[in-house]
């Protein structure tokens, strides 16, 4: 390996790899827990709850996530200085907002799936809405809510490269940062262009990630469908 | 700190040239990545459904490397590493072929899933009635896979329409550069930021609303 390598994978590893695993895990998290709320809210009987939920679901799956992330780091601080984030925290709460959207069509789908008999057997038994829907519908709706939760986390993984955009230092713009540092002449740099092989290092970080996750994927959805 | 009033109109009525040409740049980026990722999903969805050799496996392993490398880290192997190696290409050139690839991959998979779906019987019943393989892909399995995979293959086409806006990292004049370039100047964030979204949702939406009337008109029979 030459020289030059060794400096540039332990920046990568060290301040990269930990920043797209922490942005990732909120955002899946979040999305999760968000998405899964309002996918049940998609299902109420009541118009008023259907229409705001399906408003937000629409324009948060339909704009380009880019746009989404501009929004909060840009537009936030603009309608109020405190809204004011870093640019990690910015894309992990765009990528919140996209994926609680798509988490929350991928319940209603789940929980809509779930037999009206169901339903009326646990309300039968005395169960309220909300006793019915934790104890009897989401626990059966999370079992086939699981594939698209994996898939949903290789793509935040994915998108969490948009942090780069505004400046937020994860694998793709550690990358990026030592490609450009590298350019430089000594003693910063070497004064040469490793671009292939440092971005070529990000795309197999991402790869080793996401390929067995996707695996993952595949198999649950033919397990438990 | 002054605080500038939220104007749209007036953003609009000052930069509506621009905003038009940014809005034009990407509706060409879109439909030229739209139309190299039908051609390329269609040829390799086929090669991947009937199984051919080599070809087969090729398109495996691109479609494994498009689906779990980020679009983002795509582009920048285009516009920032393939210089290395002497291949300079222009924003606009990126811009296309990133997506294009990008779309390509995962069109690849509608085509194969819906040229798979075509029931075994009605491609035996062609061959028996004298067809030639080709000519069997051509007038079975193409006009009824090609519907099964319409849907999906739509949804893909509206990722690729949002995804040009990625091309705010190679300073490629679509839409987001162009908008966040005029906010850059008159601190218009805001009112940039709701004609982007205002754009990008119209296009997506009647994308969307696409799907569901060609759902309906192009619904094969037995399922109608």
């Amino acid at each position: 390996m030459p020289d030059w390598a060794e400096p540039v994978i332990r920046y990568i590893l060290q301040v990269g790899l930990p920043a797209t695993l922490r942005v990732s895990a909120i955002s899946v998290v979040g999305a999760t827990v968000v998405g899964i709320v309002l996918g049940t809210l998609l299902t109420l009987d009541s118009v008023v709850a259907r229409i705001l939920t399906r408003g937000y679901v629409e324009v948060f799956r339909g704009l380009p996530i880019l746009v989404t992330v501009f929004m909060v780091y840009f537009g936030l601080p603009a309608l109020n200085p405190e809204l004011e984030f870093g640019p990690l925290t910015a894309t992990a709460i765009a990528l919140i907002l996209w994926g609680s959207a798509q988490v929350a069509e991928a319940t209603r789908g789940a929980v809509q799936s779930i037999p009206r008999e169901q339903h009326e057997a646990a309300a039968a038994l005395g169960f309220g809405w909300v006793g019915r829907h934790r104890s009897v519908i989401l626990p059966q709706a999370l079992r086939r809510l699981l594939p698209p939760l994996v898939s949903l986390l290789v793509n935040i993984i994915q998108n969490s490269t948009l942090a780069a955009v505004i400046g937020g230092i994860e694998l793709l713009q550690a990358g990026k940062a030592q490609t450009e540092r590298l350019t430089f002449y000594p003693p910063a740099g070497i004064g040469e262009i490793h671009a292939f092989e440092i971005f070529g290092f990000v795309a197999l970080l991402f790869f080793l990630i996401s390929f067995p996750l996707t695996r993952l994927a595949a198999y649950l959805e033919r397990r438990l469908v | 700190m002054t605080l500038a009033v939220y104007d749209l109109w007036a953003f609009v009525s000052e930069n509506w040239r621009e905003l038009l040409d940014g809005l034009v740049n990407t509706i060409k980026v879109s439909l030229v990545a739209i139309a190299g990722s039908f051609v390329i999903g269609l040829v390799l969805g086929a090669a991947r459904a009937r199984r051919i050799p080599v070809v087969s496996q090729l398109t495996v392993g691109y479609v494994e490397i498009i689906r779990n490398t980020p679009i983002l880290v795509q582009i920048f192997m285009i516009f920032f590493a393939l210089p290395q190696a002497g291949i300079r290409l222009d924003a606009f050139t990126v811009a296309w072929v990133s997506v294009t690839l990008w779309g390509g991959a995962f069109n690849s998979e509608n085509f194969r899933a819906g040229f798979e779906a075509v029931p075994k019987r009605y491609e035996e019943g062609a061959l028996a009635l004298g067809f030639s393989s080709l000519g069997t892909f051509l007038n079975v399995t193409l006009p009824i896979g090609g519907r099964i995979a319409l849907p999906s293959s739509i949804n893909t086409y509206i990722s690729v329409v949002k995804n040009t806006s990625l091309m705010y990292v190679i300073g490629y004049p679509e839409l987001t550069t162009t908008a966040i370039n005029i906010a850059n100047l008159t601190l218009e964030t805001l009112e940039a930021l709701t004609v982007i979204g205002i754009v990008y949702l119209a296009l997506v939406w009647s994308l969307s609303a696409a799907i569901r009337v060609l759902e309906g008109r192009l619904a094969l029979p037995e399922s109608r």
